[in-house]
C-alpha cells in the first residue's frame, strides 16, 4: 500500500517537472483513478492538437484559394491496403510466363470460348433451412447451372459422374446449424478444387428493395486478384460464367476481393441522364442512350441489387479434385502465415 | 506503428540451384555472394510450352563435362550441359519395344556417374523408368555435334511391375543396386548388373480394426550413399516406413507423419537424418535410427512440396513444391535463409550447386 502510493506520487511530480523529460505512459501507473486521470488528460491534449492542426489546415487552404494559388496537397491516409507488404507474386502486366500458365491451365478451355461451361450444384449431406433458398438463388444467378440432390453419394463418385456427364464445374455448399457456411468449387476434369468460407449471407427476399434479375448473361467484375493465387482463382471463378455476356440484359455480378475477402454482390445497373431537357431514357434499353449525353445532363447508372450477397474466404487450393487425404494442396492457409496485419494471399 | 512481424531472412552462402517446372523451363538460381547473398533467377533456358513439361531430371557432376539429363513429357529425353544449357543429345523414344503411348509418361531418370576412360567418343548410361513399369537402362554415345542420335551403344528394358503405377525409382549411391515403388507396387529393389529382383518388401498386416490400407508409395530414397539396403519410403497415407533388405520383408520402423501424402524424401550425408515433405506444405528433418521427428521447418509454405534436395557441403536443404517458390533452409537452426519466387509452379526440382571456384557439386532430389 505504501508502496504504490509512493509511486503514484513520484509520477505526479515527475510529470509537473519533467514536462517532456520523460513520457510516463498512462499504462505503467498501478492506480485506476490516478490513470484513468492521466489518460484522460492525455487524449484531451490530443484531441486538442488535432484540432488545432485541422484548423490550420483549413486556413491555409482557404487563403491559398483566395489568393489564387494552389491549395497545399491534400495528405493521403494510411490504410492497410496502402501500407500492404510486398508481395513478390502480383502479377505483372508484362509476364509472358503467366500468359504461357494461362494457356496451360485447367480453365483455359472456357475462357477461350471453345466449350461452355455447365454447372452441377449439390449440397452436403444433410441440408436444411437456408441452404435451399441459398441454392436456388444461385441457380437463377449462374447460368448453365443444375441441381441434384445430393443423397448419400460420396463425393469423389459425385464427381466421377459429373465428368460422365461433361460438367465443367462442381459446386457444392456446406450446411452447419442450418446455415451455409462453406463452398466448394470443383473444376472438372481434374481441375482445383477451392475451399470457401462462407459467410454474411443474405438472401434476396431481405435485401431491401431487391429487383428480380432476368435470365440474360450476366456481366463479371473481378475486382483486386493481384497475385498469383488471386489470379487463379479469378480466372477459376470466371470458369463458371459463359464468356459472352449480354450487356443489353443490364445485369453484373461482381466479386470484389479486399483484404482476402471476396464479396459476392448482384445487380442490375441502368444508365440515366439526370437532366430534364431530354425525354424519358429510364425505360430506354439501347445501348445508344447510355453513351448520348446532353449539354446540360451527365450520365449516372443506377444499381438495383438482386439476387444474394455473400463473402468468401478461401481456406485451401487443391491441385487435384476432391480428394482431402491423398491430394496435395496447392496453398493451404497455416496460422503461421497470419504474422502480420498487412499481408494478403489473394 | 504497424504490427508487424516479419522474419528477416538471412542470406545463403554461395549456391546455384537448378528448377525444372510444368511449362519446361529450367531456371538457374544463384546466390551470388559470399554472405548474405540473395538468390535471385539468373537464367532460364527453354521456352514456356506446357507440352514440354518436364517430368524427371538427372545430374551428373563430373568435373569435366557435368552432364544434366531431362525427361519431358511425350517421352523425349534431353541431355544439356548444366553450366550453360546448351543441348548436348536427344533422345525421343527410349523405350525400344513398341511405340511409345501417350500416357505412359516418364517417371524416374538416372544417369549414371561411372567414368568412361575413352574420351573420343563419351557415352552416358540412363535408366528411365515409367508410370507402367517399363524401366531401360540404355548407353547412347554423346558425338560433338548436336545430332537427335538414337545409336546405343547397349540397352535393355525389362517390366518392373506386372500391374499398378511406379511413381518413385531411385538409383543407390553406388549405382549397382536401384529401386522402384508406385501405386499398387511394394517397392522393389532390383541388381542392375543382373537385371534381377532381388528384394520385394511386405505391407504391414492389417490393424486392429482389420482395416488393410492399399499400397501406394509416392516417394523413396535410399538412406545413405554407400548401403544398398537401407532405404526410407513415404506413402501417400502419411506413413513414412524405413526398410532394410537384409532383415525382414516388412518395414522396420514406420510412423505417421501429419495428414497428407508424402510427396519428398531426402536423405542427409551422414547417413541416419532425412527430410520429408507432405503434400500441404510440411518440412521436417526425422531420425531415422529412432523414428523421431527432429523438428518441422516453419517458414510459410504453403503448397505441396515436391522435392527436397540437400546441398552436399554447407548445412543447406532446398525444397520446392507446388506454390512456386524456391525455399532454401539451414539445417541446424530449421529455419528459412531465403525463398525465392518462381512464375509458374514447380512440378520438380533437381538442384545443382555450384561454388565460386567452378567445382560443380551436386545434389540430385
Amino acid at each position: 500500500m505504501g508502496a504504490k502510493r509512493k509511486k503514484s506520487e513520484e509520477v505526479g511530480g515527475d510529470d509537473e517537472v519533467g514536462g517532456g523529460k520523460k513520457q510516463i505512459l498512462p499504462s505503467m501507473i498501478k492506480n485506476k483513478e490516478k490513470r484513468s486521470a492521466v489518460h484522460a488528460k492525455l487524449k484531451h491534449q490530443k484531441k486538442i492538437e488535432k484540432r488545432k492542426k485541422a484548423k490550420a489546415r483549413e486556413a491555409a487552404e482557404k487563403r491559398a484559394l483566395e489568393l489564387g494559388e494552389e491549395p497545399p496537397a491534400k495528405k493521403i491516409p494510411h490504410t492497410i491496403e496502402n501500407t500492404r507488404e510486398f508481395d513478390e507474386t502480383v502479377c505483372k502486366p508484362d509476364d509472358e510466363e503467366l500468359f504461357a500458365g494461362n494457356d496451360a491451365d485447367e480453365f483455359s478451355s472456357i475462357l477461350n470460348r471453345k466449350s461452355d461451361p455447365k454447372i452441377l450444384i449439390t449440397t452436403c449431406r444433410f441440408n436444411s433451412t437456408r441452404g435451399p433458398a441459398f441454392i436456388s438463388e444461385l441457380l437463377s444467378v449462374i447460368p448453365n447451372a443444375h441441381y441434384y440432390k445430393r443423397g448419400t453419394y460420396d463425393l469423389k463418385k459425385i464427381v466421377e459422374y459429373a465428368k460422365k456427364k461433361d460438367f465443367t464445374s462442381l459446386i457444392v455448399v456446406h450446411t452447419n446449424r442450418r446455415e451455409p457456411d462453406g463452398l466448394l468449387i470443383i473444376g472438372l476434369p481434374d481441375g482445383p478444387t477451392a475451399h470457401f468460407k462462407l459467410s454474411k449471407l443474405v438472401l434476396r427476399k431481405d435485401v431491401k428493395n431487391h429487383g428480380n434479375p432476368t435470365s440474360h448473361i450476366p456481366e463479371l467484375v473481378l475486382n483486386n486478384f493481384t497475385t498469383r493465387l488471386g489470379h487463379r482463382i479469378g480466372r477459376m471463378i470466371q470458369s463458371l460464367f459463359p464468356q459472352a455476356p449480354n450487356f443489353g440484359g443490364r445485369r453484373v455480378v461482381t466479386f470484389h476481393n479486399q483484404r482476402d475477402f471476396i464479396f459476392f454482390r448482384h445487380h442490375r445497373y441502368i444508365f440515366e441522364s439526370k437532366e430534364s431537357k431530354q425525354g424519358d431514357s429510364k425505360g430506354n434499353k439501347d445501348k445508344d442512350a447510355k453513351g448520348e449525353k446532353s449539354s446540360q445532363g451527365k450520365v449516372v447508372a443506377r444499381l438495383q441489387e438482386c439476387g444474394p450477397r455473400f463473402t468468401l474466404k478461401l481456406i485451401s487450393l487443391q491441385h487435384g479434385t476432391f480428394d482431402t487425404k491423398g491430394g496435395e494442396y496447392e496453398w493451404v492457409h497455416k496460422p503461421e502465415m497470419d504474422t502480420s496485419r498487412r499481408r494478403f494471399f489473394l | 506503428m504497424p504490427r508487424t512481424s516479419t522474419l528477416e531472412c538471412p542470406g545463403c552462402p554461395p549456391i546455384r540451384a537448378l528448377t525444372f517446372d510444368v511449362l519446361g523451363l529450367v531456371k538457374v538460381t544463384e546466390a551470388r555472394s559470399k554472405e548474405g547473398g540473395i538468390p535471385k533467377v539468373v537464367d532460364r533456358w527453354g521456352e514456356p510450352d506446357s507440352s514440354k513439361c518436364i517430368l524427371a531430371a538427372s545430374i551428373d557432376d563430373r568435373k569435366s563435362g557435368p552432364l544434366l539429363a531431362i525427361a519431358r513429357k511425350g517421352g523425349l529425353i534431353e541431355i544439356l550441359n548444366p553450366l550453360n544449357g546448351h543441348p548436348c543429345l536427344s533422345i525421343s523414344n527410349i523405350i525400344d519395344n513398341g511405340p511409345q503411348p501417350g500416357d505412359d509418361a516418364i517417371v524416374g531418370l538416372h544417369l549414371f556417374k561411372k567414368q568412361n576412360l575413352d574420351l573420343s567418343s563419351r557415352s552416358c548410361t540412363l535408366l528411365a523408368c515409367t508410370t507402367k513399369g517399363n524401366a531401360s537402362m540404355r548407353s547412347v554415345e554423346l558425338t560433338s555435334s548436336h545430332a537427335d542420335s538414337t545409336s546405343s551403344v547397349s540397352s535393355r528394358t525389362w517390366n518392373v511391375c506386372a500391374s499398378g503405377n511406379i511413381l518413385c525409382s531411385q538409383v543407390d549411391g553406388n549405382e549397382n543396386y536401384a529401386l522402384f515403388g508406385g501405386k499398387g507396387v511394394e517397392v522393389n529393389v532390383w541388381d542392375l548388373e543382373q537385371g534381377t529382383k532381388i528384394w520385394t518388401a511386405k505391407s504391414p498386416p492389417k490393424n486392429s480394426l482389420g482395416l488393410f490400407t492399399p499400397t501406394w508409395f509416392t516417394s523413396a530414397t535410399f538412406l545413405s550413399k554407400d548401403d544398398h539396403r537401407k532405404f526410407v519410403a513415404g506413402t501417400n497415407s502419411h506413413q513414412v516406413r524405413l526398410y532394410d533388405i537384409s532383415a525382414q520383408r516388412r518395414p522396420v520402423i514406420s510412423f505417421d507423419f501429419r495428414e497428407t501424402p508424402i510427396k519428398a524424401v531426402a536423405e542427409d550425408q551422414d547417413g541416419y537424418t532425412i527430410y520429408i515433405g507432405n503434400g500441404s506444405g510440411d518440412l521436417a528433418s526425422v531420425d531415422m535410427r529412432t523414428g523421431k521427428l527432429l523438428g518441422c521447418f516453419l517458414g510459410k509454405c504453403s503448397g505441396s512440396i515436391r522435392s527436397i534436395a540437400r546441398h552436399p557441403e554447407l548445412p543447406v536443404i532446398a525444397s520446392c513444391g507446388l506454390d512456386s517458390y524456391l525455399r532454401f533452409w539451414d539445417i541446424k537452426t530449421r529455419k528459412l535463409l531465403s525463398a525465392v519466387c518462381y512464375q509458374i509452379i514447380v512440378m520438380s526440382n533437381y538442384l545443382n550447386l555450384l561454388f565460386r571456384s567452378c567445382y560443380v557439386v551436386n545434389f540430385l532430389c
